[in-house]
């Protein structure tokens, strides 16, 4: 009676477990379906049609688009105004990563040093990074216009008319002076996260640091910067691909000028496909400047998995 | 000599105080110089402009505000954006939070393939795709739509949202999940109204995020639209700029109007905004 009783119930059950399991398999898929439908059309297929391209001729209209094998690519290489911009773009990232993270990382220490008002500060801080692109670019082309802009006028007042220039049409002083936009457009984000890491941060650490005769430096060094290593790393990397990536504040404070002494590769880009119509060669120039991009990030997560690994 | 050094120490502290406060400042106004001197320029007139752009309007020009709205079309423009961040982040929440929960709670087939099939799309930048997505729109009829818009910016959102949600529900107890199944709800009905309820704080830091980055994007929308009754605010901005040519202080009153949304958007919910952008990056 007992084991008659017993034993549906012991080959019954995984069948009905085993039936559930396989439903809820496809519910993951189903679940997750839309996400990889949408990804593979709109970010796989231009990938790889981005490469294709590169080897192919497009006006941008015509139906037909022959391949011209290498030829894109030896145009590219011999383009002055492309090099030109992956050199301009050097600076950017360079100055970004050393100037930009460094600003982020010692205001940051700052705000979180003072106990009034750190919420007014981080609001403030963080303000220029809620603008776009554009906005920034219109800002700046105002304010450092020689002839309407306050920037000029103030340094006349202060006596330092000396160092009144024409900010955007002068070939000395317009990457400079892009760069100098572009770090005052994105540091508040930086800043966020440093500050976000410092709070986590555990204060005991400085007090132990403190009874050891650790001082200001000393604490920096051994607890303030091992702490704050996990956010360095992701802080410097997005940094460094926003300042490479830069297109909408060039293209409305200088479109590149004066000649390519601004220009940076994604305006190069842009510029070759949708005003010179020669979609083939800026394909070329996307699959060079992109893989150099992905390629930088790979190099991130290698050593930051490395570092987890540590 | 025993009561003077505490009291020296305490100088030298207050030193230090005032010397960051001073930084500071410096840095604030840094910071806010430039918006404070959009907004001056937008209430000057050209003449005012012309003599050497003073701090601060000596007539303030409230028509400049009336130009730039009616012939920098900043209507049509403004609400074509709120169509747009809307569309994108309703959508964004949705495929993001059916996703980031698969990959967190359900066991499938090529669960890990699909892990790091997302994370290696995080790394494809936009400079390396615009150009293919533009033809891909063009192929697929979807050039100068709304829908062709609409959806490249989903997509670009899709995969660090995925993430931030899959790290989100991975982080919460399954007890809720397990009573509903037994009590046999289906999966999509428990994702539904047990799961999202609980996600809030993970939906709100998405949405966030997305939100910002879609009402400020404009290289596909650069790239997208020839039609200006379509363009978002941000591409609306940069025509208004090669179509009319418009004075300073015009462009100067349009920029302003253009950010009135996100600063105040911002100046809202920026507690929610701020853990919100630190949970995306660092998550």
């Amino acid at each position: 009676m007992t084991v008659s009783s017993a034993k549906p119930s012991v080959t019954g059950a995984p069948r009905i477990r085993h039936r559930g399991r396989q439903r809820r398999r496809l519910v993951g898929l189903l679940f997750l379906a839309p996400a990889v439908v949408l990804i593979a059309v709109f970010t796989i297929t231009p990938f790889f049609q981005a490469i294709l391209l590169s080897f192919q001729s497009w006006d941008g209209v015509s139906p037909d688009t022959p391949f011209v094998g290498l030829a894109n690519y030896r145009y590219v290489f011999a383009d002055t105004e492309f090099w030109a911009s992956m050199k301009n773009v050097a600076v950017f990232g360079i100055v970004g990563f050393f100037v930009g993270n460094g600003v982020s990382l010692g205001m940051a220490m700052a705000v979180q040093a003072v106990t009034r008002g750190k919420t007014f500060f981080r609001t403030v801080y963080y303000l220029p990074s809620v603008l776009s692109v554009v906005v920034v670019g219109m800002i700046f082309s105002s304010l450092l216009d020689p002839q309407t802009g306050i920037l000029n006028r103030m340094l006349h007042s202060a006596g330092l008319g000396v160092l009144a220039k024409d900010w955007l049409n002068n070939p000395a002083v317009a990457l400079p002076t892009v760069v100098a936009v572009f770090i005052w457009l994105h540091w508040g984000f930086g800043f966020l996260l440093f500050l976000a890491g410092l709070q986590d941060i555990p204060k005991e650490l400085y007090e132990a640091a403190s009874l050891d005769g650790a001082r200001f430096w000393g604490k920096f060094r051994y607890v303030t910067w091992p702490g704050l290593a996990p956010v360095t790393t992701v802080v410097s990397m997005l940094t460094l691909l926003a300042a490479l990536q830069i297109f909408g504040t060039v293209q409305v404070l200088t479109n590149g000028g004066p000649g390519y002494h601004t220009m940076v590769p994604t305006l190069v880009i842009y510029t070759e496909a949708f005003t010179n119509n020669s979609y083939g060669t800026a394909a070329a120039m996307s699959v060079l400047f992109g893989g150099a991009l992905v390629l930088l990030s790979l190099l991130q997560l290698r050593l930051s998995a490395r570092r987890n690994r540590a | 000599m025993t009561t003077l050094r505490p009291s020296r120490r305490r100088r030298a502290v207050r030193v230090d105080r005032i010397g960051l406060y001073g930084l500071l400042g410096v840095a604030a106004v840094i910071a806010l110089f430039p918006i404070f001197w959009m907004l001056s320029g937008s209430l000057q007139s050209l003449q005012q402009l012309l003599t050497g752009g003073r701090l601060l309007p000596t007539t303030f020009e409230w028509g400049n505000y009336v130009t730039a709205w009616v012939k920098g079309n900043l209507g049509v423009y403004l609400l074509n954006s709120v169509i747009y961040t809307g569309c994108a982040v309703i959508g964004i929440l949705i495929v993001a939070s059916l996703a980031g929960y698969a990959l967190a709670r359900l066991e499938f087939w090529g669960k890990n393939v699909f892990t790091v099939l997302i994370l290696t799309v995080m790394i494809i930048p936009a400079p390396a795709m615009f150009l293919a997505q533009y033809r891909l729109l063009v192929n697929l009829g979807l050039a100068n739509t709304r829908l062709g818009y609409i959806l490249i910016l989903i997509t670009a959102g899709i995969p660090m949202s995925t993430l931030i949600m899959r790290s989100f529900f991975a982080g919460q107890p399954k007890d809720l999940e397990e009573a509903a199944a037994i009590d046999g709800a289906s999966a999509l009905r428990i994702f539904a109204n047990v799961i999202l309820p609980l996600a809030r704080p993970g939906l709100a830091a998405v949405a966030v995020i997305q939100g910002f980055g879609a009402w400020n994007e404009y290289l596909m929308a650069l790239v997208v639209f020839n039609n200006n009754n379509l363009m978002p605010i941000q591409r609306g901005l940069t025509s208004f700029v090669s179509a009319e040519t418009p004075q300073p202080q015009i462009l100067l009153a349009a920029t302003m109007i253009s950010i009135v949304p996100v600063v105040v958007f911002y100046l809202m919910a920026q507690r929610q905004i701020v853990n919100g952008i630190s949970a995306g990056a660092l998550k």
